[in-house]
């Protein structure tokens, strides 16, 4: 297995070289380089809604404070440092997290859904109004590419070398606090609170310890959103990516490792590339696709295949 | 270890608790009886913090505990088996019971797999309590008085100095409830039991002293063959239960 998952990942990192002779490859990069930016998201939703069971529709704000951070601070200080940026999108996500994080975590259930959205909503309102800073509507264009290690992320190819390594570093770490007593105790939470606080938990700075690293996670996924299309816009904290991420989550499967990954995939291979096979209508595909699996596949497309495995070795 | 000061407790205009003083002795194993409606349960959430009283102390070894919240009692040593048992339900048994063992080391350690030591841990408090073959399992699966010796386990795994046992043999079967009660009995003796029961049975195989409450006021409070002496006692509560 460890063979099989490093020889994925080279294959992932070299998509752009392996793909090159086919026609579509540019064209195919791109769309792979923004499905793991959207795992990434992803990834870091689903420790708030499937491990701690706390479900939040308001996580691109925490993406969009990154890609704007990012974005702002290659800006302000002259550097197309990757450190740099990634650091003042994590900073910056982390700490609009722990502010929001602080009154949000108080509430369960639908409440604290209903506040997470709210006060993206809120963030969202901050970057439309503060135009001089974040360019408002227009947006924040001329987005620098970063540099790191004398290595130079500028072409789209380098970039995308660049995403699927940070992906894989992700991927990696969420891997390790899903197993990790952290992990566990996130699970306690979302299945019995009550004990969990009998027992000695504060469940209070556990909830929000989650929050904080789940809002850092988005952040970092938000600042390769910005140097992939060098470009951020209000979008970015807006309500329909939070439900992108959240839908991923469900459709590949909650509280698995590898559900948010495959639901982001599936998500936007039937947003962006349905529609280039002249498939109307992609957006109600998408909505269909999402009401069968709260239907009849809570457990997503990951947790269905689980399933089915077990079932087949009897 | 534990006393309690003129506890009060009002819900709304209804008197839970009308004035409850304890003192309850280290290494002592007390049963808290009393009719449907007495109170008992919520003087357990008082103890453990999840209630707070409307007036009154709680102490514990010599600490005013009062405002405490549940996590902060917990650390400090008290631990509950609850009457509706509190389980993580899709987890094995011995999952249950390791996120109890990890509680004293805190979750605070996101990138490295718990230490077999607890695991280890675990898998000797399952076997003490008779669940050494089903640690596997999950908690859903398993029969209710196996749960409830998982719920037993669970609170044992705190390594409490207080262990408050609300109902331990509710709902079980005469050989259920014979097994648990001897096992609670085995408990190591510096281990303060406070214990809420029907099955008088039980009270007088575990109890060396015994509480008798009645509208949240403690009517009675002695040995267990005193308490059987006791007329008032008879009359709103054991004579239904015992005659």
């Amino acid at each position: 297995m460890p063979v099989a998952a490093v020889v994925a990942a080279g294959l992932l990192v070299a998509f752009p070289i392996w793909s090159a002779p086919w026609e579509s490859s540019r064209y195919a990069t791109g769309i792979l380089r923004d499905m793991l930016v959207l795992a990434i998201l992803a990834l870091s939703l689903d420790l708030l809604v499937g491990s701690a069971g706390m479900p939040s529709l308001g996580h691109a704000a925490y993406f969009g404070a990154g890609a704007y951070a990012a974005a702002i601070a290659g800006q302000r200080l002259g550097s197309d440092d990757l450190l740099l940026g990634l650091g003042a999108a994590i900073l910056v996500s982390a700490l609009l997290a722990f502010v929001i994080g602080a009154v949000a975590v108080r509430a369960a259930g639908i409440f604290f859904l209903m506040l997470t959205l709210a006060f993206a909503q809120m963030v969202f309102a901050v970057a439309f109004q503060a135009a001089d800073i974040t360019g408002g509507s227009n947006g924040f264009s001329g987005v620098r590419r970063p540099m790191f290690l004398g290595l130079d992320f500028n072409g789209p190819d380098a970039l995308f070398h660049l995403v699927a390594v940070v992906f894989l570093i992700v991927l990696l770490l969420v891997w390790r606090i899903r197993s990790s007593a952290y992990g566990r105790a996130l699970i306690g939470l979302r299945e019995n609170e009550r004990r969990m606080r009998a027992l000695g938990y504060d469940t209070t700075r556990l909830r929000l310890s989650a929050f904080v690293l789940a809002g850092a996670i988005a952040g970092v996924g938000g600042a390769l959103q910005a140097y992939s299309i060098r470009f951020v816009s209000t979008n970015d904290v807006g309500v329909a990516r939070s439900v992108e991420a959240f839908v991923s989550v469900l459709i590949g499967g909650a509280s698995t490792l590898l559900g948010p990954v495959v639901g982001s995939v599936v998500v936007l291979f039937i947003e962006r590339v349905l529609p280039s096979f002249n498939v109307a209508f992609a957006e109600t595909v998408l909505g269909l696709v999402f009401i069968i699996f709260v239907l009849a596949g809570r457990q997503g497309i990951v947790g269905l295949a689980r399933v089915a495995y077990a079932r087949a070795r009897g | 270890m534990i006393e309690t000061r003129e506890l009060r407790r009002e819900f709304g205009g209804i008197r839970a608790l009308a004035g409850v003083t304890l003192t309850i002795a280290q290494g002592e194993r007390r049963a808290i009886i009393g009719p449907n409606g007495a109170g008992k349960t919520t003087l357990f959430n008082v103890l453990t913090g999840e209630l707070a009283p409307t007036s009154g102390e709680v102490r514990l070894a010599g600490e005013d505990v009062t405002r405490l919240r549940p996590h902060e009692l917990a650390r400090r040593g008290v631990a509950r088996m609850y009457q509706r048992n509190e389980l993580f339900d899709p987890l094995p048994a011995r999952d249950n019971v390791a996120i109890a063992v990890a509680a004293a080391a805190g979750p605070y350690r996101p990138f490295r797999a718990p230490p077999a030591t607890e695991l280890l841990m675990a898998d000797e408090l399952l076997e003490r309590v008779g669940l050494g073959a089903q640690r596997a399992i999950p908690a859903r699966a398993l029969s209710h008085g196996e749960r409830r010796q998982l719920e037993l386990a669970v609170a044992l795994a705190q390594r409490p100095r207080v262990l408050l046992l609300d109902e331990p043999t509710a709902g079980m079967s005469p050989t259920e409830t014979g097994r648990i009660t001897e096992l609670i009995a085995s408990l190591d003796r510096s281990l303060t039991l406070v214990i809420v029961e029907h099955d008088m049975d039980v009270v007088f195989r575990l109890a060396e002293r015994i509480t008798v409450l009645h509208e949240g006021r403690v009517i009675a409070e002695g040995t267990p063959a005193q308490v059987r002496g006791d007329t008032l006692v008879n009359e709103v509560y054991l004579g239904k239960v015992v005659a």
